[in-house]
């Protein structure tokens, strides 16, 4: 059986010659929830970018089975949905019911089903009824459940969130981790708040320079103080 | 942070906020070309055409003030060329309302027709752009024919105005907490430099991101949406309400008050 994603020894460089990751292997299995962590600037958002087909470098990446590469671009994007750190940037068209329709339309949907996916996706992140607001009308936690509605409504295998619990307030970051547990799809999450990483985690993986540090079970991974601490993070609820 | 939004009142419901809004586009364009095409120096006419678009906000519940707000925030503009006219023409005038009397010049006159039509017209698009949600109006203006590029402009305008506004006010914001001195003309000027160089900066990272954003959901360079838009009884009526009015008024009422 194919795995959701598959890295092989990947490396990039930024177009200034700063190398970004290196020797990258990583692979995650169907309805898998996997943490990224790291400091600012590790790689986390960059190995985010790889996985869907937006950075290319050496090494190979495969995305349920499928090579990314020019050719597979659409269907990858299809199975695997992307959510940007900042929802002001997920969320471009004037009303969230085109926002969150923008997807299913773009795979071709028919208008019934794409109207269909709009409600359940909205009802699914608590928006629902609210289609027909503007994004700049929401809140801070509602356009952060909207990005994600904005993915949900692909109905994609695998979902990829940066920094999803950013600059949310600890009710909206908790209606935020309930609502990620719930989702049946593979989970990537970039994050280096230890907390809302171990609120979700079923596996852990530690980037650091650009390279996988540390891979497993989080318990092993994010409890140990001296790990954490040489890489400049902390262990889970120690602030 | 809080914005004053011009379509705050779009949301509101409403019979003219149910109303189709391409039908609520054209009766604007073509109720703000009759007044434009008004006489230069005829006021009452004016008067009578401004209880259209009065109507049309009191019934939409779109308070006055607020419309005339906006009016305001517009019209400096428009008065740099209407305090202009009675400068250049002092024509006298004797104008009557009643058994009164006034002796002026026609660059008065002029004046006060440039800035009643301009209320005027103002007012109309005040009461499209407060019952329409903008979304719909874009909607519109494709299906009325507007480049496909263009309403898509317009609508990246809409959303990322206040985004765009709300990072100016946070550089503003952070300047104002560090200068604790005047610094003089030339640096003032090479300050405000840097900070338009600033939200420039940002402003290309977020339209890359949007771009990676659209392309994460499939774009491939064609804009689709679900068209929503339908014409019902209620939009003839309105439609047909105001041509009468409109053009009555023109052909009618005009002879008249002339």
């Amino acid at each position: 059986m194919t795995k959701a994603i598959e890295i092989e020894s990947f490396s990039y460089t930024y177009p200034d010659g700063t190398p970004a990751l290196s020797g990258v292997s990583l692979s995650v299995e169907h309805g898998e929830k996997l943490v990224l962590i790291g400091p600012n600037g590790a790689g986390k958002s960059t190995l985010l970018l790889v996985m869907a087909g937006f950075l290319r470098g050496t090494g190979k990446v495969r995305i349920d089975g499928l090579e990314v590469n020019r050719a597979n671009l659409k269907k990858i994007r299809a199975s695997l949905g992307s959510c940007l750190e900042n929802p002001e940037d997920q969320l471009f068209m004037p009303r969230l019911f085109d926002d969150v329709a923008f997807g299913p339309i773009n795979m071709g949907l028919e208008p019934e089903e794409v109207t269909k996916r709009v409600t359940d996706a909205l009802e699914t992140v608590g928006l629902a009824g609210m289609g027909e607001r503007a994004p700049h009308h929401l809140s801070a936690g509602q356009k952060r459940a909207a990005a994600i509605a904005t993915i949900l409504s692909m109905a994609p295998k695998i979902i990829t969130l940066d920094e999803p619990e950013g600059s949310l307030d600890p009710r909206h970051r908790k209606n935020l981790v309930e609502l990620l547990k719930t989702l049946p799809q593979t989970l990537v999450i970039a994050t280096c708040n230890m907390n809302f990483a171990a609120a979700l985690a079923e596996r852990v993986v530690l980037v650091d320079d650009g390279r996988i540090i540390a891979d497993g079970d989080p318990k092993k991974i994010m409890w140990d103080s001296r790990l954490m601490a040489e890489h400049g993070l902390e262990v889970p609820g120690s602030m | 942070m809080h914005h004053a939004y011009i379509d705050k009142f779009a949301y509101q419901d409403s019979a003219i906020h149910r109303l189709d809004s391409r039908v609520k586009f054209i009766v604007v364009v073509v109720f703000t070309a009759v007044v434009i095409s008004l006489p230069r120096t005829s006021l009452s006419i004016l008067a009578c055409y401004a209880v259209g678009p009065f109507a049309v906000l009191v019934w939409a519940g779109i308070p006055l003030r607020f419309a005339f707000k906006q009016v305001l925030l517009v019209c400096p503009f428009v008065l740099v060329l209407a305090l202009s006219c009675p400068f250049y023409d002092r024509t006298p005038l004797a104008v009557a309302f009643g058994p009164w009397v006034w002796d002026v010049t026609v660059g008065w006159m002029r004046c006060f027709v440039i800035l009643g039509k301009f209320v005027v017209t103002m007012l109309a698009l005040i009461a499209l752009v407060s019952t329409t949600r903008f979304n719909d109006l874009l909607v519109g203006l494709r299906w009325l024919g507007m480049p496909r590029i263009l309403v898509v402009q317009l609508g990246f305008l809409y959303r990322y105005i206040f985004v765009l506004i709300d990072r100016a006010h946070h550089i503003l914001r952070a300047r104002a907490g560090r200068k604790l001195r005047n610094l003089g003309f030339k640096r003032e000027l090479s300050i405000a430099a840097a900070m338009l160089g600033s939200l420039f900066v940002r402003s290309i990272d977020t339209a890359e991101h949007i771009n990676v954003a659209m392309q994460a959901r499939g774009f491939d360079g064609t804009w689709k949406t679900l068209s929503r838009l339908r014409v019902r009884p209620a939009d003839y009526v309105f439609a047909s309400a105001a041509m009468f009015f409109v053009f009555g008024l023109y052909f009618f009422l005009k002879p008249a008050l002339q």
